[in-house]
């Protein structure tokens, strides 16, 4: 009875502290500007979908979403292709300079984007691939690969390499075991990774502004506007960010839990 | 071998951007270590570098206790958890940008909280959060948003690592009649050491690159190193000095990333293969 | 054989024709309102006319140059049409990323000229003058009711020489004792323009210039005084980089800022506001005259499509259209003098009021190339050390007028007016 009234109660708070910001913004972005701008109205009268409109619609926001969701789906592809048999290889095997490799692949996400800016650009331009959306891909893969080499790493470490052995004595290769066995049980932590290479896809503007000017992405295509309009637009233009995001999250939510026990004996 | 790939991409899209970056750090009027030389003399520099410990110091265990507690009690896998791990994993979604207009859009002095307070009589003028003279509430403001935002983060990072600790160490517990705290901390918390090792490591990493919430909440107030990266070759267009910031967060990144590896090292399973 | 050649050069043509695209880079005109205002109305209508393709690209400065340096360096030039500041446009003139603009020659109109004097930097011409703008100050009509002695609202809005510096600095004091609140705003935050004020507002209307007179005796004067009228600043100011937000939030009764910053407060309350001209100091009344030009990279493509947008741009017409919807002003003296209906009215009115003034020191931004930064980030420093940390003002303004000073050694850049003109 205990259990159940405090589950109750953590639930309440949980749901208070982090739905509350995002309400509030929401709310914000349907305010129609004369009551944003009214110092006695807390809550407004009416909605408007106006600015969530002007930004979707008039600014070809849309397509600019399509674009992104192309381009979050490729890097979470490329850097799953490349960065998850790296995870493996880094944890089962031991050979020199391995902290080394890990490390040097931790650093390279530690120089902020600005300042890299110009000679990455100047990469994709020579290779005469800028601008498609896959050169957007490529360059957000490049950032997002150290973080899934690193959670790989560690919920593979977690998963211990007797599994696969027994896997191997009944008959299966080590890449068998590897997708039969190891792979299931790192459902979650690939779920994790899946997360984290959307949302940094997702969110990323400056390389995406300036890498193409046929195939915006959406923070390219709304977000030096937004920025410089009035709050409300500042506000809408969160939010249609933040809608796919929450999405993508709904949906990979059920692989963040295992939902089956599993044991081998 | 298989690790080649990786290594190759890397090389190929970030390691030029790399060089270049290095070449300008290390080039100046006044030698090879001018622009550092130049950096450790300005004031701005040593209170920028403090700032962003204090401010990392703050906000990773913080988040590493409350990450922990939420993903044990989403765990417990009562009715509706899946909805609570839902709603605790939104502000993943939100960009740092996103986050900081949040929070603007209560603490301002014509925010929510204020409003609300001001009809509410508890108040008869606006609390200012922000602005020069206001450097403790904003720094306070900053920590809140930041916990707000990447707590989930770790958390999403933590949960999986929960997921994967085998069931039948817990049931064992059981039989040999563990209480419920003696199992966190006799076999949770150890079988999570790699989740959380890397969690904090992720963490500290972006936490130490912290941009876009004190930019658009603080300006200037309150100095971090990213920004100061930004503002030297933005604002002052000398990109060697941004570099050099540049390479002094990543140094920093450095050892703080060897610090937990070797730390997580020990402590790893290791399949032995040659 | 003949059939393979036709069908040959009709490939060739057709790819030629969808080559003539121009894209259009710009820094401006990035709020939604305007930008709608570009792509559906200016833009679609250039397209109708000439069948050519224009893409807008409302790019930051920092996209925007790392893009076109990026083009420039590896010879991949796309971008042939670059919207941005004479300060902007400058800098990557002085990387040698731009091309020269002289031979080009439009009909029908002339070029203010102190504004194209300001296009020929590193021995070519960067840029067509496009838009102009001004710095003005935005008053609450509510202010009204606490004017100091001896100002009258008249004097305010016609800038008299009862509006001074020291006019401003009771009236502020006011505010802040009656009402309980700083009631003045400034744009302190990283991305506001708080610089300009200081350098081509504050500095020439105290010591006559924007730079020469950095470390004389007048500018302690003006250092000291401004640490006495920050008392009555809003705090908030530190962060803010647009003021019109803060004016309809009524956070400030005065605010000081570009006139793009200041339009969307008299949009949605044009009841509550009036645009006046900035006080006067002891040497005159300083302000800055802002310039937006086009400029064509080096070795872009599609040239001609790029001049026939700058044709259709700088025309008069389209000028006053620009007047009318975003609140920049012409650059061709064909459409000056017309004042438009409408919110805009507001401004256009405060901006030729001061214009008009009979004590005007008009101040051009200097052009420093690679150092412009650095200048603009000397007058925050200043700004920073003697009004927030309370360092003495004369071993500071020594201190930073040595880099002053070395900045135009350095550059070899020409003094902007009114130092200028002190010679």
């Amino acid at each position: 009875m205990i259990k159940k009234v405090f589950i109750v109660f953590v639930s309440i708070l949980v749901i208070v502290w982090f739905l509350t910001p995002v309400v509030l913004i929401v709310l914000a972005s349907l305010t129609p500007s004369e009551d944003y701008y009214n110092q006695n109205r807390i809550l407004p009268r009416k909605l408007t979908l106006d600015h969530l409109y002007k930004l979707f619609v008039v600014l070809n926001g849309w397509r600019a979403t399509l674009n992104s969701l192309q381009v979050a789906g490729m890097a979470i592809g490329l850097s799953f292709l490349t960065g998850l048999p790296a995870g493996y290889v880094l944890t089962r095997y031991v050979f020199p300079g391995k902290n080394a490799i890990r490390l040097s692949i931790l650093l390279t996400r530690s120089f902020p984007t600005l300042i890299i800016a110009v000679p990455l650009i100047m990469i994709y331009l020579k290779l005469g691939i800028s601008d498609t959306l896959f050169s957007v891909a490529l360059a957000h893969t490049s950032f997002i690969l150290p973080f899934v080499v690193l959670i790989t790493t560690s919920i593979l470490s977690g998963i211990s390499v007797e599994y696969e052995e027994a896997g191997m004595i009944f008959g299966l290769s080590r890449f068998g075991a590897f997708m039969r066995i190891t792979l299931p049980l790192a459902l979650p932590g690939l779920a994790a990774s899946a997360i984290f290479a959307f949302i940094m896809s997702w969110n990323e503007v400056f390389i995406s502004s300036i890498l193409t000017f046929v195939n915006r992405t959406l923070p390219a295509q709304i977000l030096n506007t937004a920025m410089t309009s009035p709050d409300y637009f500042k506000f809408a233009a969160g939010t249609i960010m933040a809608i796919p995001a929450m999405t993508f999250i709904f949906f990979t939510r059920k692989y963040l839990m295992s939902m089956w026990g599993i044991s081998l004996k | 071998m298989i690790l080649l790939p990786t290594i190759v991409y890397l090389i190929a899209f970030l390691g030029y951007p790399l060089i270049q970056t290095f070449i300008l750090a290390f080039t100046s009027e006044s030698g090879t270590f001018g622009n550092f030389q130049r950096l450790m003399d300005t004031g701005d520099f040593w209170k920028a570098l403090k700032n962003t410990i204090l401010i990392t110091g703050i906000i990773v265990p913080l988040q590493l206790v409350l990450a922990i507690a939420l993903a044990l009690f989403v765990n417990m896998r009562f009715k509706g958890y899946s909805l609570i791990l839902y709603i605790i994993s939104i502000p993943l979604a939100l960009s740092d940008v996103s986050a900081a207009l949040m929070s603007y859009n209560i603490f301002a002095p014509t925010g929510y909280l204020n409003k609300i307070l001001l009809k509410l009589g508890v108040l008869d003028r606006p609390l200012y959060f922000f602005g020069y003279m206001f450097q403790n509430r904003e720094f306070w403001v900053i920590v809140l948003t930041e916990v707000w935002r990447a707590t989930p983060l770790v958390f999403v990072i933590i949960l999986a690592g929960l997921q994967s600790i085998n069931k039948e160490y817990l049931e064992a517990a059981d039989v040999f009649g563990f209480s419920n705290w003696q199992k966190l901390r006799k076999i949770i918390l150890p079988l999570l050491k790699p989740s959380i090792m890397s969690a904090l490591l992720i963490r500290t990493l972006f936490a130490f690159q912290i941009f876009g919430v004190v930019w658009l909440l603080a300006g200037r107030d309150i100095l971090i190193l990213a920004g100061e990266a930004y503002y030297w070759h933005n604002n002052v267009n000398d990109p060697h000095m941004s570099s050099a910031y540049a390479i002094v967060i990543a140094s920093v990144s450095l050892a703080i990333s060897w610090f937990y590896i070797s730390i997580l090292r020990s402590k790893e399973l290791e399949g032995g293969q040659k | 054989m003949r059939k393979v050649l036709l069908v040959l050069l009709m490939i060739l043509v057709t790819s030629l024709l969808t080559l003539a695209e121009v894209n259009f880079v710009s820094t401006q005109m990035h709020p939604a309102a305007e930008r709608q205002f570009m792509e559906g109305d200016l833009l679609a209508n250039f397209m109708k006319m000439y069948d050519v393709k224009v893409r807008f690209l409302p790019l930051t400065y920092e996209q925007a140059s790392s893009r076109i340096e990026a083009e420039q360096r590896t010879g991949k030039v796309s971008v042939n049409l670059f919207g941005d500041l004479q300060g902007g446009i400058d800098l990557l003139g002085s990387k040698g990323f731009l091309s020269d603009l002289s031979d080009l020659q439009f009909e029908n109109r002339t070029f203010i000229e102190t504004l194209e004097k300001y296009a020929y930097a590193h021995g070519i011409k960067q840029f067509i003058p496009w838009l102009q703008a001004t710095y003005v100050m935005a008053v609450n009509k509510k202010a009204f009711e606490y004017l100091p002695k001896g100002l009258t609202r008249e004097d305010v809005i016609n800038g008299t020489n009862k509006w001074t510096y020291d006019a401003l600095l009771q009236w502020a004091k006011n505010i802040k004792e009656k009402t309980g609140q700083p009631g003045l705003g400034f744009p302190i935050g990283p991305n506001g323009l708080w610089h300009r004020f200081l350098h081509g507002y504050l500095y020439p209307s105290f010591t006559g210039a924007q730079a020469i007179k950095f470390d004389s005796v007048r500018a302690i004067e003006m250092w000291n005084y401004l640490k006495e009228l920050f008392k009555y600043v809003h705090p908030g100011s530190s962060v803010w980089s647009a003021l019109d937000e803060p004016l309809l939030r009524g956070e400030v009764l005065i605010a000081w800022d570009h006139t793009a910053r200041l339009k969307t407060a008299m949009i949605e309350k044009p009841n509550d506001f009036v645009v006046v001209p900035s006080p006067a100091g002891p040497m005159g009344r300083g302000y800055i005259i802002v310039l937006v030009g086009l400029s064509i990279p080096k070795n872009a493509p599609n040239v001609d499509e790029a001049v026939k947008l700058i044709d259709y741009l700088t025309s008069p017409e389209v000028q006053v259209k620009i007047l009318n919807k975003v609140g920049f002003f012409p650059v061709v003296k064909e459409s000056s003098g017309i004042i438009p209906e409408g919110a805009l009215k507001i401004l256009a009115q405060g901006v030729v009021n001061q214009a008009s003034t009979p004590d005007s020191l008009v101040s051009f931004i200097p052009g420093l190339g690679a150092k412009g930064g650095e200048f603009t980030e000397t007058y925050r420093m200043a700004f920073r050390r003697i009004v927030l940390e309370n360092e003495d003002p004369a071993k500071v303004l020594k201190e930073l007028g040595e880099r002053i000073r070395k900045i135009f050694k350095e550059t070899g850049a020409p003094l902007p007016e009114p130092d200028a003109s002190l010679f």
